[in-house]
């Protein structure tokens, strides 16, 4: 982590961090934002899941629930995104200090790789994976964003 | 023990001042753990729940009969809430005062009932003619009013419930 330490100071003096810090209610109305986000994420991912696991929409072919989710998990991504790193800059040298932040980072960063590579292959083609395979992929996907909203929550506590 | 604000009732006080919440409140892992089980237990529900209010808006899943992903979304709906409600209580329980004075706690168990209501008037009366409009793409008005208000009611549950947390006021 020592290297990043740069991009750490130089975050917590940007004119975002300042603006952030500038009023106690920034924090707090940001951090909804990102956990309504979340909460639709969190359900997009789930459902998708529940189908390669063959428990909901069983006669619905992969793809096509894939692409039913898909504009609402982006976009609800691009605002847990934009509003993660504004709650970041807040409080950069909190957060360089935070094992939990550490760990989010690492979770979301595979999370995310994971999600537009294996899963992605995964989810956008008419193959029907065999029923052990889909639970696998699913498995792993749930995990590692679970493994996110985890960590994210120590943050605060630890 | 905490000094008591004299306003909180004395039940609230009780409550408050128990062997168990003060156990809770006082942990260094019960009260985080059953903090973010209660926090990953609602992204589960509501947010599968949300999926659900989409397609009664005639948003998302539009090939699929609207009965279907009710019964098949339900059941994890259920458990996820289940497990709210319990690790709900116990976070009260540990902060009962606190809950008990905070404008935002009282927002939420007012959205709580909003949402209840909602669903139950869904539950028994809207859903009646289901096999009438099962497969609309977009469902009568209604059903779709039944949608809004679960999503404005479960959001403004998970607003006011984290505001709960901070102390603004």
């Amino acid at each position: 982590m020592y290297y990043l330490l740069p991009f750490f100071k130089w975050t917590d003096r940007t004119w975002l961090a300042e603006t952030m810090r500038g009023s106690r209610l920034y924090f707090p109305i940001v951090e909804t934002f990102h956990l309504l986000a979340l909460t639709l994420l969190f359900g997009a991912i789930l459902m998708l899941n529940l189908r390669l696991c063959r428990l909901v929409m069983k006669d619905l072919p992969v793809q096509q629930v894939a692409r039913d989710l898909s504009p609402w998990l982006l976009w609800s991504l691009a605002i847990i995104l934009v509003s993660g790193f504004m709650l970041f800059s807040s409080e950069a040298m909190k957060c360089y200090a935070s094992v939990p932040f550490q760990a989010k980072m690492l979770f979301l960063f595979t999370a995310m790789v994971y999600h537009f590579t294996i899963y992605r292959r995964v989810t956008n083609t008419d193959r029907e994976l065999k029923p052990a395979w889909g639970a696998t992929v699913a498995v792993i996907s749930v995990v590692l964003w679970l493994g996110v909203g985890l960590a994210g929550r120590g943050i605060g506590f630890l | 023990m905490q000094e008591v604000p004299a306003q909180v009732p004395a039940m609230i006080e009780w409550i408050q001042n128990s062997a168990f919440g003060t156990g809770i409140r006082e942990s260094t892992w019960t009260f985080p753990v059953v903090e973010t089980t209660h926090v990953l237990s609602l992204a589960v529900s509501v947010g599968l729940l949300i999926w659900f209010d989409l397609r009664l808006l005639g948003w998302g899943m539009k090939h699929q009969p609207i009965s279907r992903i009710h019964k098949q979304i339900m059941p994890y709906v259920v458990a996820g809430f289940f497990i709210e409600v319990v690790t709900g209580f116990l976070l009260f329980w540990a902060e009962a005062e606190k809950c008990y004075l905070s404008v935002f706690f009282r927002a939420k168990v007012l959205f709580l009932f909003l949402a209840a209501f909602n669903a139950i008037i869904f539950e028994f009366r809207t859903k009646k003619t289901i096999g009438n409009w099962d497969k609309f793409p977009v469902p009568p008005a209604r059903a779709r009013m039944a949608g809004w208000l679960s999503i404005v009611s479960w959001s403004a549950v998970i607003v006011a419930g984290r505001a709960t947390a901070y102390n603004l006021f």
